[in-house]
């Protein structure tokens, strides 16, 4: 067995036997990581709060069977003032929650990470909103390969006369390859989700209130319908 | 593997958490080995506490009448609710004997990641017995985690509103350890909550 060092965002943990939890994070360099945090639901813990959720540590492992054990931690980045407002940290858990969803163990996921990364950042210097939400799990889609079409038509690629948005075949279909597929997406709305998905976490498109509640549930419902699972987190709070 | 009814003790015992196979063959060899009036009383013990537990209709403590103690004791303050998580922490909390009001039993904490939301837990009931009871005071116990502190923020934005004083566990150093070895985040709060000497 060896020790081996490794670093990754904390993306949630569940408890394990007495007073253990597995704690599952993601590595830029190894994906997916479940590991094990002995005694850490104790208030002794040596490893205290830095086994949090949302918390960017540097690890030393010790290399089991089946889980490794964390020997020791410690925090490269704990996003504080993400912690402290509740709107942030249903955002941060809606953006851990697709990314454990779409993470594997052992493969490497540089892009993902700096994604998450970069998106915890935002949240944790003030940017709230759906928009960011939004615009995270396109990018999200996009680090996955399957970044809906926006601006050209999924099916023949023309960029003209686009007609409905269709989930199954992967984004909006020009009005030659409707056929009977997809829906009316309102005026502005593709646009708007282009924009999104284009733009820096910190500055970001604004947009009136019922398009904003629009395209992020039309990019919900592509990214739920292609990871084929439902993000519950965006349904805490509304 | 063992004669059918043994078989059957160590199969249901080792399905209780922390018991792993081992254990549970020890702990059925040693209900064998005891006098059967033991064995007998630990059994009617569990099927009454099945029947006759159930949770307390103001706090959802358990107990097992209407009402638990801590709710009728008449020495206790009705208008300080501590709120938990769960039933369990209560005793936690009760055995400081610092603390003299009521408690509300949440039924577990929020957690975004899971999908629990506010609607899952007790808060209705809650915001039905600052109105009843005239609750002036809600100190937070729920556990110094993520869901824990989304639950804290959450009944902070709900009930502050309502003209109610909402106050958390400090939150610090353990008692007993080094300062070196106390991580970020507990440091940060610590300072944050520092006290007045
Ligand atoms: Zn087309
Ligand atoms: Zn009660």
């Amino acid at each position: 067995m060896a020790i081996r060092n490794d670093q990754g965002i904390v993306l949630r943990s569940y408890p394990f036997g007495e007073a253990d939890r597995v704690v599952v994070l993601l590595s830029p360099n190894r994906g997916k990581l479940r590991t094990v945090a002995k005694g850490v639901r104790k208030t002794t813990s040596r490893f205290g709060g830095r086994l949090e959720p949302f918390t960017h540590v540097d690890l030393v492992l010790y290399e089991g069977k089946n889980l490794d054990t964390i020997t020791q931690v410690s925090i490269i980045e704990g996003f504080p003032r993400l912690r402290a407002d509740l709107d942030r940290v249903v955002a941060a858990g809606s953006m851990v929650e697709a990314v454990d969803a779409v993470a594997q163990e052992d493969e490497s996921s540089l892009r993902l990470f700096l994604l998450l990364q970069r998106g915890l950042r935002a949240l944790d210097s003030g940017v709230v909103g759906r928009q960011l939400i939004t615009s995270f799990l396109l990018k999200l889609a996009d680090v996955v390969g399957v970044a809906p079409a926006l601006e050209a038509c999924a099916a023949c690629g023309r960029p003209e006369e686009l007609a409905t948005f269709s989930f199954s075949s992967g984004g909006v279909l020009c009005q030659r390859c409707r056929g009977d597929r997809g829906m009316k997406l309102r005026p502005g709305l593709t646009e708007y989700l282009a924009a999104l998905e284009r733009a820096e976490f910190t500055d970001l498109p604004e947009a009136e209130p019922s398009l904003v509640s629009d395209a992020m549930g039309v990019a919900r419902r592509f990214v739920e319908y292609h990871l084929d699972r439902s993000l519950s987190s965006l349904a805490v709070l509304g | 593997m063992f004669e059918g009814p043994v078989q059957r003790v160590v199969d249901e015992l080792s399905r209780l958490p922390g018991i792993g196979r081992k254990t549970a063959q020890r702990l059925a060899f040693h209900l064998l080995a005891v006098d059967e009036v033991d064995a007998r009383r630990l059994a009617e013990a569990i099927v009454q506490m099945r029947e006759q537990v159930r949770p307390c209709r103001r706090c959802f403590n358990m107990t097992g009448g209407e009402e638990c103690g801590i709710c009728m004791d008449p020495r206790r303050d009705p208008h300080i609710v501590c709120v938990v998580e769960r039933p369990q922490d209560i005793p936690v909390v009760e055995r400081t004997q610092e603390f003299r009001g009521r408690y509300h039993v949440l039924g577990g904490a929020i957690s975004p990641i899971n999908g629990v939301g506010p609607d899952q837990l007790r808060f209705a009931e809650l915001k039905d017995r600052v109105a009843d009871e005239q609750i002036t005071e809600i100190i937070v116990a729920t556990n110094p985690t993520m869901e824990g502190d989304a639950t804290a923020m959450y009944l902070a934005r709900e009930f502050k509103p309502l003209g109610v004083r909402v106050t958390r566990l400090a939150s610090g150093l353990p008692v007993g350890g080094d300062l070196d070895y106390a991580d970020e985040l507990t440091l940060g709060r610590a300072l944050a909550g520092r006290m007045e000497l």
